[in-house]
């Protein structure tokens, strides 16, 4: 452990501002959408572009492009494609999400094993660096955290009717298909975009955890939907600063600072039950 | 009272397939305003798919819909001219009980218009239309609740205040009362009743009560994949057109089940 002005000081740095800014933009953002993805029992999801995502930069990889460009169409192509299979299909959503991750993933591996060169670059892929935030991927994240908060804020009464019953939507005029296509393309536009910060492997808990809190400390949608992305925030700038403090690495200690959380969350929802 | 002369709702020739089997066929009817139409018919009949398909819920495979003298489109959602007119209350309207949405914003959602806005848009009128159709239907008491700490009486007033948040034309029920004890559905069709004489409502609801049809309805549309008959209560139920709708057993066990 270090002591807490030498951690405080290590937020003078640059790449700690960065990482700093682009934690909380993206807990922003992931605690936004998480909010509408975990009632909609679709926090699989997330975890299945994570590891889906692994094949787009594979492929990149192999083609010797910049992964990082190629996981953002290969992602808004899964988000089509699951939609298209859930829409069309009588199969579950978790089976066909394993369906398409499971084979995505064999896909990658071999793909990867035919490239030997690239096992550096597959250590950040599964757990993430996001020391290594530069100016551009800020720039990403808040154009994201603008759009995430503009789609919901803007359709935030049709996104409810759509997640109570689809059937009373529909009798309301709304196109749901139009609707769950946007949400998913958003969705994935953001995953893909903080693998590179937080791995495959944990890029998921930035959707679900801060949501899976933010329920239980609330008593109405909206305080349930402000108080997501305000833990999504709140944990990523902790975890990030208690990294710091005990030099632990960045992205799981996020991913417990959003665990504390929910622990605390739980513990005041038993309490007041009790 | 809406007068207008103009139906309501006008249904002409429509044929539904769900997978390869047939589901409605060959079906036509029209609703006048004000008036209240059930479709009654076994289960399996077509009941539930034909408000279905007039809501574009499932897709038609042929035939025509008119609704407020719009014709609907058999692929796109409701024209934005009348989709505000119709209440729809599913058949079974199940509730993630984790889903943390109170009742008022519950019965809000029955207000918007769910275009592109602004959270806070028309936050006051929304406020009051949501008191006011709360406090008619005599649950004011239940606003901050989440809706799914309610009882099955309580979902079914607060579906209601959904409904009359707004101005509405038609209410279309698909087994509205379904899960609910007898005590609670003679509550349920009483506040519907007296909700319907203040506000004008047409309504077009699907039902397995037909004694509840032959007190409240005005005519009744029996179905059984295609039309058997539709008419006044009197007629539409008289023996030989349920024997057509249900089959002869049916009959023979409502008659033995009166006889009691």
């Amino acid at each position: 452990m270090q002591d807490l002005s030498t951690a405080l000081n290590l937020f003078t740095y640059p790449f700690m501002q960065r990482a700093l800014i682009g934690g909380v933009l993206t807990g922003l953002t992931g605690g936004i959408l998480g909010s509408f993805t975990v009632v909609r029992q679709l926090s699989f999801f997330s975890d299945a572009l994570g590891h889906s995502a692994l094949l787009g930069i594979s492929l990149g990889v192999v083609f010797g492009l910049n992964p990082s460009l190629v996981v953002l169409p290969f992602a808004l192509l899964f988000a089509v494609g699951v939609t298209y299979l859930i829409e069309k299909t009588d199969i579950w959503t978790d089976a066909l999400l394993n369906i398409v991750y499971s084979s995505s993933l064999a896909i990658s591996i071999i793909v990867l094993s035919l490239e030997g060169t690239y096992q550096t670059g597959i250590n950040n892929l599964l757990f993430g660096d996001i020391l290594g935030v530069l100016p551009g991927d800020l720039l990403i994240s808040g154009l994201l955290l603008l759009l995430s908060s503009l789609f919901v804020g803007l359709t935030l009464r049709t996104q409810v009717l759509l997640t109570l019953n689809e059937d009373l939507a529909i009798a309301r005029g709304i196109h749901v298909f139009a609707h769950r296509i946007a949400f998913m393309m958003l969705l994935s536009l953001v995953v893909a975009t903080a693998i590179s910060s937080l791995g495959v492997l944990l890029v998921g808990a930035f959707v679900v955890i801060p949501a899976c809190a933010a329920r239980l400390f609330s008593r109405n949608f909206s305080s349930y939907l402000i108080l997501s992305a305000v833990l999504g925030a709140a944990s990523a700038a902790a975890g990030i600063f208690f990294s710091a403090l005990f030099n632990l690495p960045t992205g799981p200690s996020i991913v417990i600072a959003q665990l504390s959380l929910f622990l605390l969350a739980t513990g005041k929802k038993q309490w007041l039950d009790s | 009272m809406n007068i207008s002369k103009t139906p309501v709702l006008s249904v002409d020739q429509l044929t539904v397939r769900r997978g390869q089997q047939l589901a409605l066929q060959a079906v036509s009817f029209s609703l006048e305003a004000g008036t209240d139409v059930a479709i009654i018919g076994p289960n399996g009949a077509g009941k539930s798919t034909l408000v279905q398909s007039i809501l574009g819920i499932v897709s038609r495979e042929q035939g025509t819909v008119q609704l407020l003298g719009q014709p609907l489109s058999t692929k796109k959602a409701l024209p934005a001219a009348v989709r505000h007119q119709v209440a729809y209350l599913p058949q079974n309207f199940l509730v993630d009980r984790r889903l943390p949405l109170t009742v008022t914003e519950l019965v809000a959602l029955g207000w918007d218009k769910l275009g592109i806005q602004l959270p806070w848009a028309k936050a006051k009128a929304r406020k009051l239309a949501v008191q006011q159709a709360l406090a008619r239907v005599e649950a004011s008491h239940l606003g901050r609740k989440f809706i799914s700490e309610l009882s099955g009486g309580e979902t079914k007033r607060i579906l209601l205040a959904y409904c009359l948040v707004r101005s509405r034309q038609l209410l279309i029920l698909d087994e509205a009362p379904a899960g609910l004890d007898v005590r609670s559905e003679a509550d349920f069709y009483q506040l519907l009743y007296e909700l319907k004489a203040e506000q004008g409502w047409t309504i077009l609801q699907v039902s397995h009560d037909l004694d509840m049809v032959r007190k409240h309805c005005d005519r009744v549309i029996c179905l059984n994949r295609r039309l058997m008959c539709q008419g006044v209560p009197e007629t539409a139920l008289a023996p030989e057109n349920l024997t057509a709708t249900y089959g002869p057993e049916f009959v023979r066990y409502r008659h033995n089940r009166h006889a009691c």
